[in-house]
C-alpha cells in the first residue's frame, strides 16, 4: 500500500447561528468522515465554529475574476453549459470571495446539470454582487456536521479560556514591575 | 532584481513582459494573488520554498517544548503547554494547505523534510534545558516570529497571507503565556530568578538569528520585496524585535549577554554587537545542537504512525466496496 498523505478536503466553518459558511482551508482524510473529524482537531481549536462542512476539494469549480475577463473562458463555460440536458440537472452550492483579503463564503444555490452550468447560473443569478472569485460545487457533495453533534464537536474549545491572549495581564504587569523600580 | 525595470525582470526571468507588468500592476494596488491567477514561475517557486519552510518550522516547533508536557510544573501550566503544541500542529496544516495551493503536494513537502532536504528555521536546533525555557521561547521565539507573521499577513498571496492572520492571532497567546512566566519568575525566588537569566542567556543569540542574514547577505529579499511577498526585510524586523524586548527584559532585572548593547539616542535603536552568524550556518547546514535528534524524532513519529494511515486507509477501502 503506498505511504499517501490522501486525498484533500476543502472545509468551511460557519462561526454563528444563521451567519453564512466560510471557507477555512483544507484537511487530508481517506474518506470524508474523517475529514470532518480532522477539520473539527485543526480549525476549532478556538470557540468560534457552530457547524462544519467537509467537500471533496476536487470537486471545487473555482472561476477567477480575472479568468472570467478572458472572452475565451467566458465563451467556454456558457458552451459546456448549454451542451448539458437540464433533466439530470441537481443542486450547488455558490461561494464567493468579494474583498483581497477576505475569504470565500456562501452566496446561495443554483439548480444545473453540471459545474461549469452551475457556474454559468450562479454569474447570472448573482451578478450584482460581481465578487473577485467564484466557486460552485455539488451539495450532495458535502458532509455536514450533525447538528446533535454540535456540542461534542464545538463546545469543549469555548471553556479553554486559557487560549485566549486576554488572560494574560503582561502589560499590568511590566507596569507593576517599572512602578515599583522608581520607588 | 529589486528596482529594475519591468522589461529587464521579464527578460530575466523569462516572462512574458506584459503579463509580468499586469501581475506588478495588480501587486502595486494592494490585490491578493490567487491561486488560479497568473503569477510568475518565480514568485510560485519563492512562495513554495517559503511558505514550506514555514510549515516545516511549525512541526518541528512542536519538538522542544513537547518534551517538557510531562513535566509542566502545574496544572494549569500542563494545559497551556498542551493547547500551544497543539496549535503548532494546526499551524502547519494551514500552512501545508497554503503550499498546496500553488501545485506542491503534501508527500513532497513531507519527503523533503523527512529526508533533510527542506530547511526549517534553526531556533528549533535548540535544547530546552529547563522549565524556563518554555518561557523564554514564548516571549523571544514566539514574539519574534509574531513579528514576521504580522508581515506576512500582507502578503500578496492570499492563501499565504490568510494562514499568517489566524496564525498570528492565535501566537499572540502564546507569546503572552511565556512573558507572563518569564515575568513571574524574574520576580521569584533566587531559584526562578537564575533560572529564567539562564533561559534569556541561551535563547538571546539565536533568537536574533531567527529573522535570517543581514539584508545584504540576504539573495532572496529583493525580488521578495519586489512582489510584496514580503513587505519589511530581515534587519528592520530584528531591530524592532531588539527595541521591544531590551527595555522589558532590563526592566525585570535580566541582563541582555551581550556586552556591547547600547542606545543609539540619534535613531532610538538598542544597537547589539555583532551577531555570530558561523553558529547560524552551521545550524542551517544541520550541525546545530538538536538537528540529529529534530530529524530523528520526526521519521520516528512518521513511520510509527504508519499502521494507523494503513488501518484508515483499509477502512475507507472497506466502506467503498460495499
Amino acid at each position: 500500500m503506498p505511504d499517501t498523505q490522501w486525498p484533500r478536503f476543502m472545509v468551511f466553518q460557519q462561526e454563528a447561528e444563521g451567519s453564512p459558511f466560510v471557507h477555512n482551508g483544507t484537511v487530508h482524510a481517506p474518506d470524508i468522515e474523517m475529514a470532518l473529524q480532522n477539520a473539527r482537531d485543526v480549525f476549532a481549536r478556538r470557540p468560534e465554529a457552530v457547524a462544519m462542512w467537509v467537500v471533496p476539494a476536487e470537486l471545487i469549480y473555482t472561476q477567477t475574476r480575472e479568468e472570467l475577463q478572458n472572452p475565451t473562458v467566458i465563451a467556454s463555460v456558457a458552451e459546456r453549459s448549454e451542451a448539458i440536458s437540464p433533466t439530470d440537472s441537481k443542486a450547488y452550492y455558490v461561494f464567493a470571495k468579494f474583498n483581497q483579503q477576505d475569504k470565500c463564503r456562501h452566496v446561495g444555490e443554483v439548480e444545473a446539470g453540471s459545474p461549469q452550468a452551475g457556474m454559468h447560473e450562479a454569474i447570472e443569478k448573482y451578478y450584482e454582487v460581481d465578487p473577485l472569485w467564484w466557486w460552485v460545487f455539488p451539495k450532495d457533495a458535502v458532509l455536514a456536521s450533525d447538528s446533535e453533534d454540535t456540542d461534542p464537536m464545538f463546545a469543549p474549545a469555548r471553556d479553554k479560556t486559557f487560549k485566549d491572549q486576554a488572560e494574560y495581564p503582561v502589560v499590568t504587569m511590566m507596569r507593576e514591575i517599572r512602578a515599583k523600580e522608581k520607588r | 532584481m529589486y528596482g529594475a525595470d519591468v522589461e529587464q525582470v521579464a527578460i530575466e526571468l523569462n516572462e512574458d513582459p506584459e503579463k509580468l507588468a499586469a501581475f506588478e500592476e495588480r501587486i502595486q494596488r494592494g490585490e491578493k494573488i490567487e491561486p488560479g491567477d497568473w503569477m510568475p514561475a518565480e514568485y510560485r517557486r519563492q512562495l513554495i520554498r517559503m511558505i514550506s519552510q514555514h510549515a516545516h518550522s511549525e512541526i518541528v516547533g512542536m519538538l522542544p517544548e513537547g518534551a517538557w508536557i510531562t513535566r509542566a510544573p502545574s496544572l494549569r501550566r500542563k494545559l497551556i503547554l498542551l493547547a500551544k503544541v497543539q496549535d503548532e500542529a494546526g499551524h502547519g496544516q494551514y500552512l501545508y494547505h497554503a503550499a498546496e495551493t500553488l501545485g506542491a503536494t503534501r508527500e513532497e513537502m513531507i519527503d523533503a523534510l523527512l529526508s533533510g532536504k527542506a530547511k526549517y528555521s534553526s531556533i528549533f536546533n535548540y535544547h530546552t534545558l529547563t522549565w524556563a525555557d518554555n518561557g523564554a521561547i514564548g516571549w523571544l521565539v514566539d514574539g519574534a516570529a509574531i513579528l514576521n507573521q504580522t508581515m506576512l499577513s500582507r502578503c500578496s498571496y492570499g492563501p499565504y497571507s490568510r494562514a499568517n492572520i489566524r496564525i498570528s492571532m492565535e501566537e499572540n497567546f502564546h507569546k503572552k503565556q511565556g512573558q507572563e512566566m518569564i515575568i513571574l519568575y524574574s520576580q521569584g525566588t533566587p531559584k526562578q530568578r537564575a533560572m529564567v537569566q539562564d533561559a534569556i542567556t541561551r535563547w538571546w543569540w539565536p533568537t536574533l538569528m531567527m529573522f535570517g542574514p543581514h539584508d545584504k547577505d540576504s539573495p532572496n529579499s529583493g525580488v521578495l520585496i519586489r512582489w510584496a511577498i514580503k513587505t519589511r526585510t530581515n534587519d528592520e524586523l530584528r531591530q524592532d524585535f531588539i527595541n521591544q524586548l531590551v527595555p522589558d527584559l532590563q526592566a525585570c532585572g535580566i541582563q541582555i549577554p551581550d556586552p556591547d548593547l547600547r542606545y543609539d539616542g540619534a535613531s532610538g535603536n538598542w544597537i547589539t554587537g555583532g551577531i555570530n552568524w558561523d553558529e547560524f550556518w552551521q545550524v542551517i547546514k544541520g550541525n546545530g545542537p538538536a538537528n540529529a535528534e529534530r530529524m530523528a524524532a520526526r521519521r520516528k513519529a512518521h513511520a510509527d504512525g504508519l499502521w494507523v494511515r494503513e488501518a484508515l486507509t483499509a477502512y475507507a477501502e472497506n466502506q467503498r466496496q460495499l
